[in-house]
């Protein structure tokens, strides 16, 4: 019996004193191998009367499970310790950076594009395109842009020859939807595309630009939907504290015409240099479309009305991103590019 | 437009009005005020007399002058040549605000000089309108001016404000100063008097002037003889308006002729009586000739071009400009007084073929109101006799009519509300076509308008509308959305697979760009995928924008050449674009990757743009878009190899469609370019909208274990790895679900000729788990298949 307590207290010290698991597996193999003293001390029970041999033999068990129950916390201490010793071994440094994929941008015409689309989408409209080579027909005719306008000039457009140019307003793919929708209604579109007139590039010119304008003919479609509309899009597009306002104009495909101000972002309408001190920003040009271009299109005016709107998607990118020249967006420099990670 | 607030003043009262707060006004309606530019500008401003002026002593220009103000002298030391005691001099005393700058008491050279003696340049007087001697000295004023007046500006007449008015093209009315004053009128809601000379022209005896034209161009032609005028200078109020708007006073007679034109809006021409003999005037075109004109240049008259005539030979460009021989000069006795109507086609198309600009050409470019003839000639014939004792009068001959007829609408007060959307009251409207002179009746519910016949604008219905809301104001117009039924918003197939196809591409680094749609013959020749016959512009504006492409790829290689100029290397580019030829619409996707598409060098990470990156972009594209496996053939490019690098270049097909052309670029083509190494392709969108996509649908995933073998084969340099991969598919029947290559070489311990390929054979069953005996008979079928077919050794 002293030997078992003698036993116990020895085993459960080597186990505290272990330092590793190669150790710590010696001293299992020893204390509760087969050859091991615990093995020799029950071999003495041989010895023992019938009678002392139950208790003997429990009190062997207890101290074998009470060892092997010390080891297994020895094991898991021991291998605690040794995956935090790995575990330090492997730190590294996370201040170094490593693959980071390189992601691009959108040209950010085609994001203002994109945005202005979506928000129209989200009204019910779809996106109409048209041909960038274009019959004089649609560009002009049937925009009530007779022959022999001063609107027609030969000085703004590219002719190809007497039938063919390329469009110098988005209103051409209008005109194509009118004829293609006629005489269903209603019409909702919104019409994105390059545009193309005979200027001589510099810093706010350019030959090449991109308009989109929208389109809705429908039974009782007031110039009161229009401002609302137009309100909608300038405070998507600029903020929601934005106001809007109209001022006459002229545009042989609508009447009554406006020029469409917004109350400017940059100062809110106090005047800075971007508004030029007038508060307004001018953005858009709109109207009702013209009884002629609706009865051309096979409509009957005293039955159906209609408001369009146009914009220049270049002049809203310039204004929203105080892009200074118009040419940054043809000449594609990385460096400009990378700028545009989103719409804001 | 040029009106100045004095002008507007004859003829409504403005006078309790800034120029600014007329200038809001009218361009809330429309008619938009570009800038306000006063005569003249100046304050603390007085009129002196010189009283004695002797020179400087320590100056070879300077004089001392004393001048006298009244109530006080002053000296003031003035350096202009022309200064002399006696005169009368307008000074600017000390805290004066000048154009050029404030005035203060100082001294020069010694000399106390409490002010300065003023030019009218110095007071901001455009020096066009000064003759030399003003624009060299001081002004000097009349004998009679008023001493110590404090506004010599006024004394002078300078004291006016300029509105420049641009005008929208259907207000080209405007162009006449007295429609100007009945829209201000009718926007200011405030009575208009207009110089009423109806009939003055009426007067005349029997004439021997004979008026006509030999082409329609010119469809109305007004002639009248005065034989007595009186040359002399005009009065201050015509030199006035004169100067407002940029016309120099020349006499009485010539300024009533320009008078009347910026009154009226028709140009008129006045021709010296004794330069045309035979009193006969022919309008003429088909005349090929040149013409010295009154401004001595001599100018080459083409079939076209409007020629005034008399006995067959030139006396004016018709419209333009006028001759030298028949001008009005001081000794001109008699008149022929021209008022016409020519079209404005041709006046626009010979105008800027001469280069050559006038106030009358511009106006009559912008068209004239049918009946302006008239009332110039009226008003002309009033003025002459008023102020150039216009006498011997001869009756007005016409060739031609106007061709007028009233416009009269009805329009519907509920209908214009329903339009706009608003409630306005029908008394309002009427009020409005008051005001602007439509003369508005009722005409039971509806409103009866009569169009003056200057408002060539106002046709239809919805014309009227615009008066009445833009005179009313568009802050009137409330704000709605559209009540209709509800429509589905949505991008069409093409539009999200443009979409689908700018975020992939972004998100894999490359930059989304837009080059000119107008390319050169050079860009033109290298077209890739293009199209033919290519479209040509009829007059382009320069050699470099000459066509219309059908191919994006030299564009966007002049892109990638402009940033590798600027040290961005490691680019990677595309733009997606419509391109175009005789009858032909495609859209097409081009893509440039140089150098490295992606890299973190130190994980040894390097993604380059090489031919087989671009390959993958290409093929993840298509896979997008249904178009995977054997849908999707890429051969040997025997379609360009002028562009491309021959034997680093594929063609890509959906079935047997050709989709495009990449690969590597030709190094000639990249000299050209001036581009460094690239690969490149040119896709045509229109084959994957043509071609259906597979449908998506889900294929049970197996259950039982997959178990790859790798086997390193040796095999012909040429051999392609796909027929490798086929013959092991083919043989290895449904066994067989993938294979990947995972490395490629050539080098030591490889026979010349020949290439290692190691690939990754997964074998699986979806019906049971394969043994390695199925999985060895497998895998020596398809040894024995790659040394037949392929003659490939194991390694």
């Amino acid at each position: 019996m002293e030997k078992l307590t003698m036993l116990r207290e020895e085993g459960l010290a080597k186990i505290e004193a272990c330092a590793d698991l190669a150790s710590l597996q010696q001293l299992r193999v020893l204390y509760l191998g087969k050859k091991g003293p615990i093995q020799e001390v029950m071999g003495m029970m041989k010895d023992l009367s019938k009678e002392e041999r139950p208790a003997f033999g429990q009190q062997v068990n207890e101290m074998k499970s009470l060892l092997s129950k010390a080891i297994d916390d020895r094991r898991a201490l021991l291998e605690a310790k040794e995956m935090n010793e790995k575990l330090e071994q492997e730190k590294i440094d996370i201040t170094l950076d490593g693959y980071q994929p390189k992601v691009a941008t959108m040209h950010p015409l085609n994001l203002v594009q994109q945005e202005i689309e979506d928000l129209f989408i989200g009204l019910g409209y779809t996106v109409a395109e048209g041909p960038e080579v274009e019959l004089d027909f649609y560009n002009f005719e049937r925009a009530n842009i007779p022959k022999d306008h001063p609107a027609r000039d030969m000085q703004d457009t590219f002719y190809i020859n007497a039938e063919e140019l390329l469009r110098t307003h988005s209103t051409a793919i209008q005109m194509r939807q009118l004829e293609k929708f006629s005489p269903q209604l209603p019409i909702k579109v919104i019409c994105p595309g390059k545009v193309y007139r005979r200027d001589d590039d510099d810093a706010t010119h350019s030959h090449q630009f991109t308009q989109v304008e929208g389109l809705v003919v429908g039974e009782n479609i007031t110039m009161s939907d229009l401002k609302g509309t137009l309100e909608f899009m300038a405070r998507k597009m600029f903020g929601e504290k934005r106001v809007i306002r109209f001022r006459p104009s002229y545009f042989q495909f609508t009447e009554p015409s406006v020029e469409v101000d917004v109350s400017c972002h940059i100062c809110g309408g106090k005047g800075c240099g971007v508004c030029k001190g007038t508060g307004w920003i001018e953005i858009l040009g709109a109207g009702m479309v013209h009884p002629n271009v609706l009865k051309m299109a096979g409509y009957d005016s005293s039955k159906c009305s209609g408001f369009a709107f146009g914009a220049g998607i270049e002049r809203i990118a310039m204004l929203k991103y105080g892009i200074d020249d118009i040419r940054h967006f043809y000449t594609n420099d990385q460096r400009f590019l990378k700028t545009f990670t989103r719409f804001e | 437009m040029r009106i100045s607030k004095k002008w507007l003043q004859q003829y409504l009262d403005v006078s309790d009005l800034s120029a600014q707060e007329i200038a809001d006004c009218i361009t809330d309606a429309g008619l938009e005020v570009e800038g306000l530019e006063a005569m003249s500008s100046g304050t603390n401003l007085m009129i002196g007399e010189v009283e004695t002026c002797v020179d400087h002593p320590d100056s070879d220009h300077l004089h001392i002058c004393q001048v006298n103000f009244g109530d006080k002298t002053e000296q003031i030391i003035c350096g202009a040549p022309n200064v002399r005691a006696g005169i009368k001099v307008i000074a600017a005393l000390p805290g004066a605000k000048l154009p050029g700058g404030e005035i203060q008491a100082g001294n020069i050279r010694g000399l106390e000089s409490n002010g300065m003696i003023c030019s009218l340049a110095e007071l901001g007087v455009d020096p066009k309108q000064l003759r030399d001697d003003q624009k060299n000295g001081i002004e000097i004023l009349p004998a009679d001016a008023p001493i110590g007046d404090r506004d010599p500006l006024a004394y002078l007449g300078l004291d006016d404000v300029v509105l420049d008015v641009s005008l929208t093209p259907n207000r080209n009315d405007c162009m006449a100063g007295w429609a100007m004053a009945v829209e201000t009128g009718a926007v200011l809601n405030r009575s208009v008097k207009l110089p009423n000379c109806e009939g003055a022209a009426n007067e005349g005896s029997a004439t021997r002037l004979k008026v006509s034209s030999t082409t329609k161009k010119c469809p109305l032609f007004l002639g009248k003889v005065i034989n007595h005028v009186t040359i002399k200078e005009s009065p201050k109020w015509m030199k006035e308006l004169l100067a407002a708007s940029g016309i120099k006073s020349i006499n009485n007679v010539v300024d009533i002729s320009n008078i009347v034109m910026l009154e009226t809006g028709q140009p008129l021409h006045f021709y010296d009586v004794k330069a045309i003999p035979a009193q006969e005037i022919t309008v003429k075109d088909q005349l090929e000739c040149t013409y010295t004109a009154l401004d001595g240049i001599e100018y080459t008259i083409e079939k076209d071009d409007l020629i005034i005539t008399s006995e067959g030979k030139p006396i004016g460009i018709a419209g333009i400009m006028g001759g030298d021989d028949s001008k009005i000069e001081a000794d001109t006795a008699g008149i022929i007084i021209e008022a016409a109507s020519f079209h404005h086609v041709n006046i626009r198309n010979t105008s800027r073929r001469l280069n050559l600009s006038t106030d009358a050409s511009i106006r009559y470019q912008k068209g004239i109101e049918p009946l302006a003839a008239y009332k110039a000639m009226d008003r002309a014939v009033a003025l002459l006799k008023e102020y150039a004792n216009a006498d011997g009068l001869e009756a007005t001959v016409q060739y031609g009519d106007d061709a007028y007829t009233p416009v009269e609408i009805t329009v519907s007060p509920s209908r214009i509300n329903r339009l706009l959307g608003t409630d306005i009251a029908v008394s309002e409207m009427v009020e409005v076509c008051r005001r602007l002179q439509l003369q508005p009746s009722m005409q039971g519910e509806d409103i009866h308008v009569v169009i003056p016949s200057v408002r060539q604008d106002l046709l239809i219905e919805a014309d009227i509308a615009e008066e009445i809301i833009r005179i009313i104001g568009y802050d009137r117009l409330p704000s709605t959305m559209p009540l209709m039924p509800a429509t589905v918003g949505a991008l069409n197939e093409r539009q999200q697979m443009r979409r689908r196809i700018r975020s992939l591409f972004t998100g894999f680094g490359l930059y989304d760009m837009i080059t000119y749609t107008l390319a050169s013959q050079k860009q033109v020749d290298d077209a890739i995928m293009g199209l033919t016959p290519v479209v040509e512009l009829a007059s382009p504006m320069s050699e470099d924008r000459k066509y219309v492409r059908g191919s994006i790829l030299p564009s966007l290689l002049d892109s990638v050449a402009y940033n590798q100029n600027r040290s961005v290397k490691e680019l990677a580019c595309f733009e997606m674009s419509s391109v175009y030829a005789k009858g032909i619409e495609e859209e097409h996707l081009a893509i440039v990757l140089c150098d490295t598409l992606q890299k973190s060098q130190w994980q040894n990470i390097v993604i380059p743009a090489d031919f087989y990156t671009l390959k993958g972009i290409i093929k993840t594209m298509l896979a997008q878009f249904g178009f995977e496996g054997t849908r999707v053939i890429v051969k040997p490019n025997t379609v360009d190899v002028e562009h491309f690098h021959p034997n680093k270049s594929a063609c890509i097909y959906i079935g047997k469609d050709l989709l495009g052309i990449f690969g590597d670029i030709h190094p000639m083509m990249a000299k050209r370019y001036n581009v460094s190494s690239a690969v490149m392709a040119e896709l045509n969108m229109e084959v994957l909208l043509k071609n259906r996509a597979s449908k998506v649908k889900f294929a049970p995933i197996s259950k039982y274990p997959s178990v790859t073998r790798d086997l390193a084969l040796v095999v012909k340099t040429e051999t392609a790895s796909a027929d490798i991969i086929d013959t092991i598919r083919k043989s290895g029947k449904r066994m067989v679900t993938d294979v990947e290559v995972f490395d490629v070489y050539t080098g030591e311990h490889v026979a010349q000729g020949s290439k290692s390929i190691a690939l990754r054979v997964t074998f699986q069953s979806d019906d049971k788990t394969l043994t390695d005996k199925e999985i060895n008979e497998v895998y020596e079928k398809l040894l024995n298949a790659l040394k037949q077919e392929l003659q490939a050794e194991l390694r």
